[in-house]
């Protein structure tokens, strides 16, 4: 299947499942931090290396740094998992689920960790569940580093044809805030078309 | 039975017909893809029903719901929404929707809300 052959219906669909599983992720995140978070509009997009590029210079500062969490997942909507949170908002958020003023930088690294899991495992979850397929995790790295060693991350950017899932996760109350970013390349992109296809059918049966 | 459905997203302004259409055949179907449409749509048309989206672009739901009961204090709002966090729905039954439900809508979800409307 060529890449043009997933059209602006497929899109559609994908942007309202998104919208759907971000709505259950921020339920899980508002429970755990007691707060109310923002829901944003999922931003969808076809694209190739220069354009995510691009894209991830537009969204992610360079000159901040952030704590970045990766994680790939598999099946037949496989792709890869970036959480990207700026230093400021981890430190808040290591200070609110730690409870102590200072938190250490090992309790920075597993709240992140956390809320990425929290995040991932909901939103893929509930991806696979309304595209009726399974999701496999892979484990999780996460790594501080500058805005400009994300954009420039080879294995970031290590796509052909990419598919851009895109949102913001945001509690104003707690100054905590994050860009998720779903990308899916190649045949994945086949197989989440053959996806949404079925469920296309199914609502047009 | 005039029914005005507001979302940006096609696929769910589709599902949530199709789950209507099971169960109120005759319904008359108006859509809107914003708040901003959905707000000009209800003093045009006047629907006995309105199910609304809250995440949209141009005018978001909250700000959409509050100008439909200000044109009709007595206005039938179904909120149908991701954002299922309690604050969110505080939020939309204190501004005056009468149910707010769950996003994905189906046939079950559809008769349970048709149960409490009023027509």
């Amino acid at each position: 299947m060529q890449i043009d052959e997933f059209s602006e219906d497929h899109l559609d669909v994908l942007k309202e499942l998104m919208n759907i599983a971000m709505g259950n992720a921020t339920a899980s995140i508002a429970d755990l931090l007691q707060a109310f978070g923002t829901m944003h509009i999922p931003h969808l997009a076809i694209s190739d290396m220069d354009g995510l590029k691009a894209y991830m210079e537009k969204t992610i500062p360079s000159d901040e740094k952030y704590y970045v969490t990766k994680q790939l997942f598999g099946g037949m909507f496989g792709g890869e998992f970036i959480f990207v949170m700026t230093d400021e908002s981890a430190v808040n958020l290591g200070h609110y689920l730690y409870d102590v003023t200072a938190p250490s930088d090992a309790d920075i690294m597993d709240a992140v960790i956390e809320l990425t899991n929290i995040l991932s495992s909901t939103i893929l979850s509930r991806l696979s569940e309304e595209l009726n397929t399974k999701v496999q995790f892979f484990v999780p790295s996460t790594e501080l580093m500058s805005g400009n060693e994300l954009i420039g991350h080879d294995e970031t950017l290590n796509y052909h044809r990419i598919i851009i899932i895109s949102t913001l996760m945001e509690f104003q109350s707690h100054k905590i805030s994050g860009h998720i970013f779903i990308l899916t390349k190649d045949k994945m992109i086949e197989s989440l078309s053959r996806l949404i296809d079925q469920k296309l059918e199914e609502l047009y049966a | 039975m005039k029914v005005l459905v507001v979302d940006d997203s096609k696929l769910a302004r589709l599902s949530l017909i199709k789950s209507l259409k099971e169960h109120e055949p005759s319904a008359e179907i108006l859509e809107a893809e914003n708040g901003e449409i959905a707000v000009e749509l209800f003093k045009s048309e006047n629907p006995r029903v309105v199910f609304l989206d809250l995440t949209m672009p141009v005018m978001d739901g909250f700000e959409a719901l509050k100008l439909i009961m200000q044109i009709d204090p007595k206005a039938q709002v179904v909120v149908v929404s991701a954002d299922i966090q309690t604050h969110a729905q505080q939020q939309v039954l204190a501004l005056g929707a009468k149910l707010m439900v769950p996003k994905p809508i189906n046939s079950d979800k559809m008769l349970g809300v048709l149960q409490q409307l009023v027509f």
